[in-house]
């Protein structure tokens, strides 16, 4: 059969780049569309009271439950998060108590004054920082305020504060 | 005769040999001369169609089938999340238009009397992907659960019943007994994203495989 060889590359190429552009479009719409939660599911930052000043003392770390609702995709739903607190001279710190290493909540282990992680055996000392096991770094601390003497810690870490 | 490909289909096709089934059955295909718009209706329906599966696919990652939680998913996809109200939107306007390019393309074929011998079949085919198209629209327009959904439902329903006889055991079926709602709502959702789009598959099916076999009628 006889064709006409340029009309006809033009419509594979035509057709080819109208292709493209569709299957590009549908790809990145899909993409957009099912990765939005991930950029704008967010849930601001809280401060959770967790007691009086008086609660917390200097050598032992006492452990708080953060209690707060978040928004869960098209739901919001009650969460709880575990952190450490105790007093150092003037001030509170407070730790959260989930490993750096895989997420797994640490128990402060009084005896040792230490924190250990019952997944790996990550262990903190006193001031959160990773002394042993498997841990890449410190516990992260969140940030602790006293408002006539009621105690406030923030359920997200520091360097996350200024979204608050 | 096979000419020399280059790249990765040519070294697919090196291998496999599709490449000339390919240009013979796509590029070379003849169709009667003097075929005009009004011969892409079906095109255009399987085009919105495929709109449709896709949109689809991509909202049945938000979307839930309950009652306590369909509107609030809906909500959340139309409002939330980035680009839901584009593809929903989507979604709406292609059901809505595939029910007018599945009339017009069914006037083409009356007009020129393409349903004679021997393409009889292709319209009986036809006939059933458009009642399963006015299933996808029943089924779909429960799914957000909010008002116009469910009475929209419930007059629909309610025409079944008036079947004499067997009119409320048919309702019972469909609404999954007596109350329209959780066992309806999960009904509705199953047949709007599994039992319909595999029936519909195969239909398409065979209504493409049959004009590829007869070939397109031959315009007036």
């Amino acid at each position: 059969m006889e064709h006409d060889n340029g009309r006809r590359t033009f419509c594979k190429l035509g057709l080819a780049g109208i292709g493209t552009v569709f299957g590009l479009s549908a790809l990145g719409g899909g993409a957009v569309f099912l990765g939005s939660p991930a950029l704008t599911n967010r849930t601001e930052g809280q401060w959770i009271e967790v007691g009086s000043k008086d609660d917390f003392s200097e050598d032992t770390f006492s452990q708080v439950i953060l209690e707060f609702s978040i928004q869960d995709g098209w739901a919001y739903s009650e969460t709880r998060m575990l952190a450490y607190v105790r007093r150092k001279g003037d001030e509170l710190i407070a730790l959260s108590a989930v490993c750096t290493h895989l997420g797994c909540n640490v128990r402060f282990e009084e005896d040792r004054g230490e924190f250990v992680c019952p997944c790996h055996a990550g262990v903190y000392d006193m001031e959160g920082k990773n002394i042993a096991g498997p841990p890449p770094a410190p516990l992260s601390r969140l940030p602790v305020k006293v408002e006539d003497d009621v105690v406030f810690v923030f359920n997200k870490q520091e360097e996350e504060e200024h979204h608050g | 005769m096979a000419k020399k490909r280059r790249g990765l289909i040519g070294a697919l096709d090196r291998r496999f040999h599709f490449m000339d089934y390919v240009e013979k059955e796509v590029f070379d295909h003849p169709v009667p001369p003097r075929l005009n718009f009004m011969y892409c209706f079906g095109g255009i329906t399987f085009f919105l169609f495929c709109l449709l599966v896709i949109t689809g696919i991509l909202m049945a990652a938000y979307y839930v089938p309950s009652t306590e939680a369909a509107y609030a998913t809906v909500e959340y996809l139309q409002f939330e999340v980035t680009g839901g109200s584009l593809i929903r939107g989507i979604h709406h306007w292609s059901a809505n238009l595939m029910i007018l390019f599945i009339f017009l393309h069914m006037i083409r074929i009356v007009i020129t009397g393409s349903y004679k011998n021997p393409m009889e079949f292709h319209w009986v085919s036809g006939v059933f992907l458009f009642l399963l198209t006015l299933g996808f629209g029943f089924t779909g327009y429960l799914l957000p659960w909010n008002m116009r959904a469910y009475w929209a439902s419930k007059v629909g329903i309610g025409m079944a019943s008036t079947i004499p006889t067997i009119g409320d055991f048919i309702a019972n079926v469909v609404r999954g007994g007596e109350p329209l709602g959780a066992l309806t709502l999960s009904r509705f959702f199953a047949t709007h994203v599994i039992y319909l789009p595999i029936l519909t598959m195969f239909f398409l099916g065979v209504h493409f495989w049959m004009i590829r076999r007869t070939g397109v009628a031959e315009p007036l």
